[in-house]
């Protein structure tokens, strides 16, 4: 589904955010990433749908090379990709479903874009992915007056309409309160079990890693330091994890 | 019960340490830069009024004469060899002015601004057009229908090409900062999905934009308008600016001026309302 290879990224040419790191994400599980602050968590999602160019490896994705690829044929591949955010990042001032219709978008021609054309089947897609995450009444609201709970649930609706092969989740649950958290998990456990959908989530509660997730991977400092099923996250295995180097010491007052 | 090892005092004064007052900036170079330049103006100032009075100025009878006119405008205005039909007309007219150059300098502007934004433009595009806007902006715009009244002739033609080609650099300046304002997470969000530029900009960039586009698009027009109004007079190209220019400096009709004046300002207050509704409007939404 998706296999990394020794992927490598630095931002200032120096000091190496992901040196070497390889794993694989099989379809219809879901996939936690844990590791302390600044480990390059977010770094490895965003060179997946390459948001982030990288500075080496491969990235395997039904077996292309997201690497490889030209501008146009990126663009085709993202859009079987879905992704969602910890800020939801969607447009404020729209309705929910017309926020969930961009899903679709990536599919059409420029010209549907530029003046909000969707076929009949489309938005009844849209409804029925709203009625999914609970949210049909809301479908008219603009995405403002939502709660972030119910804008996360927007946003998975969004990545649905893109009938994606994977989802990316960004710290998906950081900025939710506990109750809108088991929600957003539960549908984003669902998507794999019911259809088959590989998710892959960015987090930072282990309890929650060990609760929903069919494999762990644990990173630090950039590099794999865990890749296993979940029941072999033991609690050595997370101090394993977010152990501190003696060389990020230095950084401590920044995570802090 | 149980007692503390060591029993709490409590101090039966508040407690006076040494006296520190503590800045809340440091005294950094710009202050001290700005604090000098104002210095220095404040003296330049002070030192050439005096120079600047003329030797043969009678100042009562100079305020007098002054108050009188002040009172001739504004408490007998009244017409003579206008009609305020044609008045109204002229008014009309600078309203259209306004409303023209504003309309397509904003449509221009737009697509300029969406060249010209750090979150969809290539660096080298971005400040090629800002620095030629900003050359252009900074030539004020009764200059620029002089220069243009060189080309078509004094009259409306050069007054319409000259103010809106002031309003296209002033409008793509700000709607550029409006787009820069927009979270580079949102673009970088419909790009993760596949979404085309033309898409982007109008599902993601223009729902966002729309309230400031809207406000600095009405303060533009407020702009136009007085600049409709001075360019009349400059430049001959009509409207209630001419019939000011002509009351006031051909015929010394006061009175007419009054009327005028009153004129305008009776449509500067509808401007405001209108402005004030429309901010209210987006904003509640």
């Amino acid at each position: 589904m998706l296999t990394v290879k020794h992927l490598a990224k630095s931002y200032d040419g120096e000091k190496k955010s992901l040196t070497d790191v390889s794993f694989s994400v099989r379809p219809g599980e879901v996939t936690v990433i844990i590791g302390p602050s600044g480990a390059g968590k977010t770094t490895i999602l965003r060179s997946i749908n390459q948001l982030i160019r990288d500075d080496d490896g491969e990235i395997l994705f039904d077996s292309t090379d997201m690497r490889q690829l030209n501008r146009s044929q990126l663009r085709r591949a993202r859009t079987r990709i879905g992704m969602i955010f910890q800020n939801y990042n969607l447009i404020e001032p729209l309705t929910a479903i017309e926020n969930v219709l961009h899903g679709c978008l990536g599919t059409k021609s420029n010209l549907a874009g530029m003046f909000s054309i969707y076929s009949a089947d489309e938005k009844q897609e849209a409804l029925k992915l709203l009625e999914k995450v609970g949210l049909r009444d809301f479908a008219y609201q603009q995405c403002r007056n939502l709660s972030g709970g119910q804008e996360q649930r927007v946003g998975i609706a969004r990545a649905l309409m893109q009938h994606p092969k994977i989802i990316l989740c960004d710290e998906p649950i950081a900025s939710l309160d506990p109750k809108s958290t088991i929600t957003v998990m539960d549908i984003l456990r669902n998507l794999a079990t019911a259809e088959g959908i590989s998710v892959l989530i960015n987090l930072h509660q282990v309890d929650i890693a060990r609760h929903y997730a069919d494999h762990v991977i644990g990173i630090n400092n950039g590099q794999v330091v865990f890749d296993d099923a979940t029941s072999a996250l033991t609690d050595v295995a997370v101090t394993n994890i977010y152990r501190k180097d003696a060389n990020q010491e230095g950084s401590l007052m920044y995570e802090l | 019960m149980i007692k503390p090892d060591n029993p709490v005092t409590l101090p039966t004064q508040a407690p006076t340490g040494p006296h520190f007052s503590i800045p809340l900036r440091f005294r950094d170079r710009r202050r001290v830069t700005i604090l000098l330049t104002l210095m220095v103006l404040s003296v330049i100032t002070l030192s050439t009024l005096p120079l600047m009075m003329p030797t043969d100025f009678k100042l009562s009878e100079a305020v007098v004469s002054f108050l009188e006119n002040i009172k001739i405008m504004f408490l007998q205005p009244s017409l003579t060899n206008t009609s305020f039909m044609s008045l109204l007309i002229a008014l009309g007219q600078s309203i259209l002015l306004a409303f023209l150059t504003t309309l397509i300098g904003s449509v221009i502007a737009f697509f300029f601004a969406l060249a010209s934004t750090r979150r969809l433009a290539p660096t080298a595009l971005i400040l090629g057009i800002q620095s030629f806007m900003a050359v252009i902006r900074a030539i004020p715009t009764v200059l620029w229908v002089l220069i243009y009244s060189v080309v078509f002739g004094l009259g409306a033609n050069a007054a319409v090409i000259g103010i809106t080609f002031h309003s296209v650099a002033y409008l793509t300046k700000v709607y550029a900062d409006s787009m820069d304002e927009l979270s580079p997470d949102i673009i970088d969000t419909m790009q993760a999905m596949g979404l085309k530029k033309g898409a982007i900009i109008r599902q993601a960039v223009i729902p966002y934009l729309i309230p400031s586009y809207l406000s600095w698009t009405f303060i533009r027009f407020e702009i136009n308008f007085a600049d409709a109004i001075a360019v009349g007079a400059a430049a001959g190209a009509g409207g209630i600016g001419y019939q000011l220019f002509m009351s006031s400096s051909f015929y010394f009709n006061f009175h007419e001026v009054g009327v005028m004046v009153y004129l305008i300002m009776a449509f500067a207050i509808v401007l405001e309302v209108i402005s004030y509704r429309l901010r209210m409007m987006t904003n509640s939404h």
